[in-house]
Parts: structure tokens; sequence; C-alpha cells
């Protein structure tokens, strides 16, 4: 079998740098090619025939799940892109700075075609670091696009001073407490730790996860956090899928992201799992270290009640 | 195992590239395979088959043109022409955004040519005058015209809409359901249109009516679909067999459908039915070109497996040769007269 093209999502509000990013990816030496899916094409100032104009397109699937919307523009030019497949390494997909990239990523899950000859690699965000804050309170996918993130590049770090810098890095960590931070001034971050990711591998999954926060931070200025627990003893297998497809199927639209990983019983490999909305992915991965073994979880969405998950998930360890 | 038709009575070449698409000209003597680097291959039963470099990039569609031709659609905005002799010319250009869809009726002294360019339906004499430009709420993902070329049908998000060619005001007839619809035909006694869907399922709606028709319970999505001469079936692929549903006795609402040339846990991705006769040929994803005969339920192997996915199947207006690609770049085509 061919390999799985990847595929890069790119958001971030309008003015953030966005398309100097881009810019960056397409014109630098690094010996990839990309094709590239954009909304419009505005400011990018590249003549590259595998630059694709797209007008977002959204629909709901009709299979009874909640916030199954898939980017169906995005079905179609793949698909044809596909079919040169010999001509690229990777796609960037570029979303408009209003969009929600939860449909872009359910898109590659969804479709049994894009799901056969792609994989998600990664979701970026940029943002940037003087206008964070104000977009936080002023648009609500702002918060999304950092919770959906792998990677959020702060760029423009050069406008602010370092206490401010601090202070936007730190908004960004309790939204999404597990995602990578990049600093930039002008876009320039290295083109290598932004593509090839692999941050929907499963065995990668929580791979860049800092120590797990015992206490979470409080600024209350958005809506959307992170929350992150781990337990010692080792968890039910049915218990688990029969709690997180009950937490899914009645809080999809508030999980954004979730990602875990778990020690079974009697089983020498870690489970690995994560999920966007309530389209989850799951498989063994590779052994455990040396040590104590233990399971943990991280949930990214709105109106997440801690203790009720807690007990949730301590609930779901077998018994003692 | 006995040989297959292709070995037998056939022709193929190494193309190269994906193949988009294959179609007959009007005459039935040439094959326009599309390709995915932009060039259409003129393919024929013996010779050479030249290539021309017909799109700058992608091809997205190919169809008969009015004359002995081809016209086809690309990532390069252009609607093209491709004669016989190589020569190319454009119908239209639309800048940077893609002619995803095209479809012809007609001849050279009388006929229509259709295009879709995003939200856009845009319809054309046959000289390639434009006559008119019919806006969708969303991307064209499918047009077709009617047996009579009276009527067009496009598909996008929540349904279809069928328009008259020629009418003074243009007012579409809106058939909806919700979801993404991704194809489109219409029953060649003009009772129905029918959709492809996202979700491995086909929607239907009779005309006469509006009464809804669904067709579920494929295992892989939907995409190819073709109508027995009188419309009395409707072949379809997204099985690992040839579906075929009824449209007769108030069908296929409530009656199972034929399933023909199974193979087991290979999906069949493309279905042409014969012009004339009930024999209908099926391309497979393991690279499988096979016959099913309705009445008698027999099953011919045209090509082995190999090659890649069948991404192209066509017959010729006479029913004597069945032209197919692949994915992979293998083209063919099989004679199918008596002998």
């Amino acid at each position: 079998m061919p390999d799985l093209i990847p595929v890069t999502v790119l958001t971030g509000y309008l003015g953030a740098g966005k398309t100097t990013l881009l810019n960056r990816i397409l014109t630098e030496q690094h010996g990839k090619r990309y094709a590239v899916v954009i909304n419009e094409f505005g400011e990018l100032g590249v003549d590259n025939d595998l630059v694709v104009e797209s007008d977002e397109e959204v629909f709901e699937m009709n299979n009874g799940c909640a916030c199954c919307t898939v980017r169906g523009d995005l079905i179609r030019i793949i698909t044809a892109l596909l079919k040169r497949r010999g001509r690229f390494d990777g796609i960037i997909v570029e979303t408009t700075g209003l969009a929600n990239p939860a449909p872009v990523a359910q898109t590659f899950f969804i479709d049994e075609n894009l799901r056969a000859k792609t994989r998600l690699d990664a979701i970026v965000t940029v943002v940037d670091a003087l206008n964070l804050p104000r977009r936080l309170l002023d648009s609500p996918e702002a918060a999304a696009q950092i919770a959906f993130a792998d990677v959020v590049v702060v760029n423009k770090t050069d406008l602010v001073s370092a206490e401010e810098l601090a202070a936007v890095e730190a908004q960004v960590r309790e939204i999404n407490q597990i995602v990578t931070i990049l600093r930039s001034e002008r876009g320039d971050v290295p083109i290598d730790q932004i593509l090839g990711r692999g941050a929907f591998d499963l065995d990668r999954v929580l791979e860049f996860a800092p120590d797990f926060l015992t206490d979470d931070s409080h600024l209350h200025n958005v809506d959307i956090t992170s929350v992150s627990f781990s337990v010692k003893r080792p968890i039910d297998p049915a218990r688990f899928t029969k709690w997180i497809g009950a937490l899914f199927a009645e809080r999809a639209i508030d999980m954004l992201r979730t990602k875990g990983i778990l020690a079974y019983p009697g089983e020498d490999r870690r489970y690995a799992f994560q999920a966007v909305h309530e389209i989850a992915d799951g498989a063994f991965i590779g052994p455990w270290k040396e040590g104590p073994r233990e399971s943990k979880i991280v949930f990214i969405g709105r109106n997440l009640n801690r203790p009720q998950l807690r007990r949730g998930f301590e609930a779901c360890q077998v018994d003692e | 195992m006995s040989q297959d038709l292709l070995a037998q009575r056939g022709v193929s070449h190494r193309l190269d590239a994906y193949v988009v698409g294959a179609t007959f000209n009007r005459s039935g003597t040439r094959v326009g395979f599309g390709l995915c680097d932009g060039c259409v291959v003129i393919g024929s039963q013996s010779g050479e088959w030249p290539r021309f470099e017909t799109h700058d990039g992608g091809l997205l569609a190919i169809t008969p043109d009015l004359a002995e031709g081809f016209l086809s659609g690309g990532d390069d905005g252009a609607l093209s022409r491709t004669g016989l002799d190589g020569t190319i010319s454009r119908v239209a250009q639309f800048g940077s955004k893609w002619v995803e869809q095209v479809a012809s009726y007609g001849d050279a002294a009388a006929g229509l040519i259709a295009c879709s360019v995003g939200k856009n339906l845009i319809l054309f004499d046959q000289g390639g005058q434009k006559l008119k430009e019919l806006p969708h709420p969303s991307t064209v993902t499918g047009i077709a015209f009617d047996a009579k070329g009276k009527r067009i049908a496009a598909s996008h998000y929540g349904g279809a809409s069928l328009w008259y060619a020629m009418a003074k005001t243009d007012n579409p007839r809106k058939l909806e359901w919700k979801g993404s619809h991704t194809g489109v035909t219409i029953h060649p006694g003009g009772e129905a249109v029918v959709t492809s869907m996202q979700e491995n399922a086909l929607h239907g709606w009779r005309l006469t009516d509006g009464q809804h028709m669904r067709m579920s319970g494929y295992p892989a999505k939907t995409g190819s679909l073709s109508w027995s001469r009188h419309g009395k079936w409707l072949a379809s692929s997204g099985a690992d067999a040839i579906v075929l549903w009824p449209f007769t006795g108030g069908g296929p609402m409530g009656k199972p459908p034929l399933e023909l040339a199974q193979i087991p846990d290979i999906v069949c991705t493309k279905v042409a039915f014969h012009p004339a006769h009930d024999i209908v040929a099926a391309g497979y994803a393991d690279g499988t070109v096979a016959m099913a005969d309705i009445g008698g339920e027999r099953v011919l192997r045209v090509k082995a497996p190999g090659d890649g996915e069948v991404s192209a199947l066509a017959w010729n207006p006479q029913g004597t040769l069945l032209a197919f690609g692949t994915e992979e770049g293998l083209a063919g085509i099989v004679d199918l007269t008596a002998r």
C-alpha cells in the first residue's frame, strides 16, 4: 500500500499571520511539495498550480450524530487531487479566520475515501501575541481554534513584552494544556515543527503533553478549558467504553477533543485513543515502560465539570 | 481459468496516468480516455492511440462532443474540445475555477453542452455560444440531461434541481432531501431523478408525485449509476456486486434489489448498462471487469484482476464495444460483436 498523504490544517483568525506562514511553507526550500486548499487567493503571493481555491461548504451527515459536520468541498477537491498523488508530498488546508476546525478534521475520519488515502497530521493554529486576548473575548472561534490545535504558533512576539507573552501563553495553555506552543515574530518557525508531526497518530497521543497539572489555572475568561486526570489502578475496558460512550452521546457538542492512554488489566501494551467531538479512534500501541502504569485522560471542551469527570474516570478502574 | 475477453478480442494500452473517465464519440468508433494529467488519449481498435495535452493541469470530466471528438473540463478552468485529429479548442474559460462536470446532448446540427463551475451550471448551444448560467445553493456535484435533452438535473447539498434547458424563465423544480448529494441521473422515460449520496445510499424522487425513494444498504460509497435502455433497471456501484433496483410496478420501494456478478469483499466501482440489451458491465476495485446478463444471470469475465481499481467504463452507442480504464493507467477496448 502506498503511504497515506499527510494533511495539515492551518487555522487562525484574520491578521494572525496565517498567510505569512503559508507563503513561507510554499517558498522555502525543504524538498517537499504541498498541495494547498485555501479559502481565497487574496494575498498569497505564490504562483503554484497546486493551490486550489475553495468555498467552505459544511454539511451535516445523516447519521444521527449531532456534531457530524464535514466539509463537502474538501471531499471533492482532495479526491480529485489524490488522482495525481505523485505530484505532491502533503496537503495543507487553510481555513478562514471564522472557521470552526472540527468539520475539517472530521472530514478526514468520516469520508471513507479520504480515510483510506490520507491521514490528518496536525491542526496548526496561528495566533498573534498582541491581539489574542481581545480575540478571545470577541470571537468564540478563536478559542475553538486553540482547543482543537495540536500546535499553536504564537506570532508577532516582538510586539509584546515578556510578561504579556507569558500571559498569552498561559491563556493558550488554559484552553488546551497539551498543545505544543511555538513562538515566532514573522511566521519564522522551523517548518519541520509544523509539518509531519503525526499528532493524530495513536502511538503519539499525549507524547507532547507536559506533566499533568494537578491544579488547573483559573483565568476564567474563556469558556473552553482542558482538564486532565490520571489514575493508578488499571482501567476496565467495558466500564470505560460505556462511560465515554455515554459522555459523548450526551455532551458531544461540548467535548471538543479528548486524548487518553489507558492501562488495561493483564495487557502489556498501552491503549491509546483520541477523539474529535464524538468521532473516536483507538488502538493498542507500544508496550508500557518498566514501572507503574498510570492511565491518563485529557478533555478539552466547554462547561467541563471537573469533579464529575474525575469521578467518572476513577470509576472506570478495576475494583480494588 | 478460461481466458478473459480482453485477451481474446480486445486491445489495451498503458497510459501511465489515472484514467478519470472514458467515453465513446457519437459514431461509436473512438474512445476518449481522459487522464488525471490533463491529457486526452484517443483509443481505437487498431493502430496508435494518440495523446493530446488538452488541459494545463488535471482533467476532471470527459463526455462526447456534439461533433466527432470529445469535450472535457479541467482544473485549469477550461471547457475544452479535443477533435479526433487532435485539434484542441476552448469552449469557455473560467479563470482559476474548476470545471468539474460536463455533459452534452444532440449533435453538431442541434445540441446542447453543459458544464458546472462551482455553484453554477452553464449551458451552451452547439456552436459553443453561452445560453444561460443557472445558480444553485451550493457546489454542483453532478449534472445530467434527460433522454430528450429538454431537462437537465444538477445535484448539490440538500437535493437536486431540475431545470428546463430552453425555458424563458429559469425556475428549477427543487427536489429536496437533507444531506450531500454527489451525483445525479434522470430516468430514460423521465419518471424519476436519482442521486448518489455521501452516506452510502441513493435517493430518488418520482417526478409524477414527488414521492421519495430511498435506496440504502450499500457497504461503500455509491457514485456510478446507469439505467437499462427503457429504465426498467437502475444499476449502481458501492457493493461487492452490481446492485440493480427495479423501476417497474411501483418499485423500487418495497422491492429488494437484484445483485449480480458478486466478487466477495471486492467493491464494484463502475457500472454501465448495455445501450440495448439487459446486460450490464461492471468494474471492480481489484481491476476486474465483468458483464452480467439479467435474465439468465450469467456472468462473463471481460478483464482479469490487476492494474488498479476500475475508474472508467463505457459502451459505444451500438453496444458493440466496451471501454475501460483503471487508476493505474491501463485502458482497453473489447470487441463484443458476434463472430
